[in-house]
């Protein structure tokens, strides 16, 4: 993968952010990596209290500033930390998924996945396989301030 | 119907005048003409001077229940006069809990629909004088003589989308009602736009949205813009830019219309006052049509105590992405 | 000297102006008509009035970056941003043309005039198109203004059957003339382009407008006039006399660029101070702001009353409140 990811013919590797709840996605990527598990290094995981946390201009502003893909990864319906959470979230970010790609944009590029603290190889399978669909897909221009520049983003 | 609409006047003055002189209500919001036979502007009426000018016409276009907020923070007890979309718009403000329902006297109109200027005079071919209306008919008065067409294809587009004419919320329902109507195609701009591949649908949005002014009268004139500080105008963290790149174009119509999930009521505003043509109900109606599908048919406005499909769950509901 | 441009070389027109720089002209978008730079596949239309949105856009666009900085170190390096391309703007009506007239006043006579517009103004040649009918809304005479007659225009241009009469009126007309010049045809009947326009009044005279307004800042009409408006900015983008603008930063981690971009005295945050104090806390402050400045303010300053009748505000507010309505409430409607 990684070889993909920096042939020159490709072109920049895509970015992809990550919000990962704290109690278990987060704690699943932590396991990916203790364990060692190999999963792609373009993916930028921020740490958010709960799936409910996100508020879909973290996602529309992550677009703006360059990202190729979002993802937000919460803890499986009925194991919230905060009992609900994710339950809300399923109901909103569904309705966000769809007014996206109804915006235009690749249904590839945002997605919600339920990764708990005890799989890491869930959290590395899914990074890859995003990964692997945003690399077909090519770079996102949509919604990209064509103003952004970012040290990260120009190598 | 019955009575001609214009005709309907004389009744509504009578009960409302009785009301404001009586004490029961401090304030009337209703219409009074604007500049033009076209046009309509609120009224705000206090005394039997001011009902003078109190019309009921088919361009009383304007919601009234969007005065409530502002206006009751001056007067005790208001009356409104609602068509079927205000009185959604009054149960989005009474679910918001932004109007209290005991000071407000809701006087229910049941609207045939409000006729679009720009199509009178389309059809007119001619300088355009006035309309006079009779059975559902509407006779355009020009240079050239006189012209008949039907009522319903002179309307508003969000009238030829409205499904309930009739109030649904009243304290006296002033007509006899004239039942809800039926529009099979009421998501076919929808599902046009879901047929086109995503670079076509994105390339469309852009370009109409390239128009947008940011002048904020869709925000100003919705009844589910009710936030006390709207996200374009946080200063920190910044959301909204004010330069007129297509991404802050996005950002902007993309978080207001996806912030009426299950709460926007149909009525058409946004895009009526939107001076540069945005099809602004395609995005609402996308959120209206998703939620039906996902959770359930759902219309805003029209039960109070129905909770809004985001602000509730059901642990078995169905997911837009892969849940396994 | 007239010349005649015919309608079927109108394209070949814009092809040869839009070579040299854009070219801004009424183009069909959507439902509405708006000043746009050609490009192959625009829909022209020369025969709508009033744009939905007035064409001071081409002088003071809704978006300019003026400066781009980038950061080497401590060090913060700043770059002008400059454009000396020259700009057509084509069939733009007396009334608008009017309205640029005073905003020159705004941005030009000071000293230093504001270079990013004085700049535009002068690379641009305007081309001037006289009315043929009044649009619904439009009330120019009310205001002394000819609809068939631009006095700022470097070409003055009529719209007739066979397609369009050119006149020169200033250097760069010419030059733009001179340009076209395979184009054009000698018209020899010059007598047809006599156009009378009957404009409308609305039953206003501004005469009757009081000596000094000031005096009615306190007035109770202000306590109902605001109270139908809902607090957008209509008014304030379509109009063609308002020039209200901001200036912002948009940053990134190398660097930023700084642009102005239109503002509008109907927002509440327009006069929002950063300790949090609102000088116009609500609508009637703002209202009230508005329509002193068209006929108060700016009259005081520069000898007129900032509105040229074109009719976009009485067109596009949501709810009628328009110019028309506060010049009447105020004392400047005809009497009996």
């Amino acid at each position: 993968m990684s070889a993909v990811l920096n042939d020159p013919a490709v072109g920049r590797k895509p970015l992809i952010v990550a919000f990962c709840c704290n109690w278990c996605s987060y704690a699943g990527a932590d396991l990916a990596g203790t364990s060692r598990m190999h999963y792609p290094s373009n993916v930028k995981v921020i740490r958010v209290p709960c799936s409910g946390r996100i508020n879909p201009m973290f996602v529309l502003r992550a677009f703006q500033r360059g990202a190729d893909g979002v993802l937000v990864a919460g803890c499986h319906p009925g194991d919230c930390h905060y009992s609900t959470g994710n339950y809300h979230s399923r109901r909103r970010l569904s309705a966000f998924k769809r007014l996206l790609e109804f915006a235009g944009f690749e249904p590839e590029r945002f997605e919600v996945r339920w990764i708990s603290a005890s799989e890491g190889d869930k959290f590395a399978e899914e990074m890859e396989a995003m990964t692997a669909k945003i690399m077909a897909l090519g770079p996102n221009r949509k919604m990209r301030d064509a103003r952004w520049q970012s040290k990260s983003l120009s190598k | 119907m019955a009575e001609q609409i214009s005709e309907q006047i004389i009744k509504v003055k009578k009960v409302v005048s009785q009301d404001l002189l009586s004490g029961r209500i401090d304030l009337l919001l209703g219409w009074e003409k604007g500049h033009f036979w076209w046009q309509s502007r609120p009224l705000f009426a206090r005394s039997e001077e001011d009902l003078e000018r109190l019309v009921w016409d088919s361009f009383c276009v304007i919601n009234l229940s969007r005065y409530l907020p502002d206006e009751l923070k001056e007067n005790k007890k208001i009356g409104v006069l609602v068509k079927g979309c205000d009185a959604r718009a009054f149960n989005r403000l009474l679910q918001d809990r932004i109007v209290e329902r005991e000071r407000v006297i809701l006087y229910g109109l049941p609207c045939p629909g409000m006729l679009d200027y720009a199509l009178l005079i389309e059809e007119a071919g001619a300088a355009l004088k006035g309309i006079a209306e009779r059975n559902g008919k509407v006779i355009l008065q020009t240079d050239e003589g006189e012209k008949e067409l039907l009522r319903d294809d002179l309307l508003l587009a969000k009238c030829r989308h409205c499904l309930h004419p009739d109030p649904v919320v009243y304290d006296q329902l002033l007509f006899p009602p004239l039942g809800d109507r039926e529009e099979l195609e009421h998501f076919k701009s929808v599902e046009e736009l879901e047929e086109l591949p995503a670079d076509e649908r994105y390339a469309y949005w852009e370009k109409e949205l390239s128009r947008c002014l940011r002048c904020y009268a869709c925000r100003q004139v919705c009844p589910y813009c009710s936030c006390l500080e709207c996200f374009v105008e946080q200063k920190s963290p910044r959301w909204q830019g004010r330069a007129y790149q297509p991404s802050e174009n996005f950002m902007f119509h993309l978080v207001r219309a996806y912030h009426g999930t299950g709460r926007c009521i149909d009525c058409g505003e946004c895009e009526r006052v939107c001076p540069v043509g945005i099809p602004l109900m395609e995005l609402n109606r996308k959120l209206i049509k998703d939620i039906n599908e996902l959770y359930g048919h759902y219309e805003a406005g029209l039960d109070p105590e129905q909770e809004p499909p985001l602000l509730t769950y059901r642990p078995a509901d169905p997911a837009a992405f892969s849940e396994k | 000297m007239k010349k005649l441009l015919l309608k079927e070389k109108w394209p070949e027109l814009w092809t040869l102006l839009a070579h040299e720089g854009p070219l801004y002209l009424p183009v069909e978008d959507g439902s509405v008509v708006l000043y746009q730079p050609w490009q192959e596949g625009v829909k022209v239309n020369l025969e709508a009035v009033n744009s939905t949105v007035s064409p001071k856009d081409i002088f003071l666009p809704r978006e300019e970056t003026y400066l781009h900085y980038s950061c080497r170190g401590e060090m913060l390096d700043l770059e002008d941003v400059e454009s000396d391309e020259p700009v057509t703007a084509f069939a733009l009506h007396p009334c608008d043309l009017k309205a640029i007239e005073m905003i020159d006043r705004v941005f030009l006579n000071q000293d230093p005039p504001d270079a990013l517009y004085k700049k535009r103004r002068e690379n641009t040649t305007v081309v001037a198109l006289a009315c043929r009918r009044p649009d619904p809304y439009c009330f120019c005479g009310v205001f002394g203004i000819d609809p068939t007659d631009a006095p700022g225009a470097d070409v003055m241009a009529y719209l007739t059957e066979k397609g369009l009469l050119l006149e020169g009126r200033t250097a760069k007309g010419k030059i733009l003339l001179d340009k076209a010049a395979p184009l054009l045809e000698v018209e020899a009947d010059e007598t047809n382009i006599t156009v009378d326009v009957k404009t409308q009044d609305f039953g206003l005279q501004v005469g009757g407008l009081p000596e000094d307004l000031q005096e009615r800042f306190n007035d109770p009409v202000w306590d109902d006039l605001f109270r139908s408006c809902l607090g957008c900015g209509i008014c304030t983008y379509v109009c063609p006399t308002c020039y209200c603008f901001d200036v912002e930063d948009y940053g990134h981690e190398e660097g930023g660029e700084r642009f102005r971009c239109w503002d509008s005295c109907m927002f509440g945050h327009f006069t929002q101070m950063a300790g949090g104090h609102n000088p116009r806390p609500s609508r009637k402050e703002r209202v009230r702001q508005r329509f002193m400045h068209k006929l108060c303010y700016y009259p005081e300053t520069y000898g007129e009353i900032a509105c040229v009748g074109c009719g976009r505000c009485l067109r596009s507010c949501p709810v009628n409140l328009d110019i028309v309505q506060a010049i009447k409430v105020l004392g400047g409607g005809k009497v009996g």
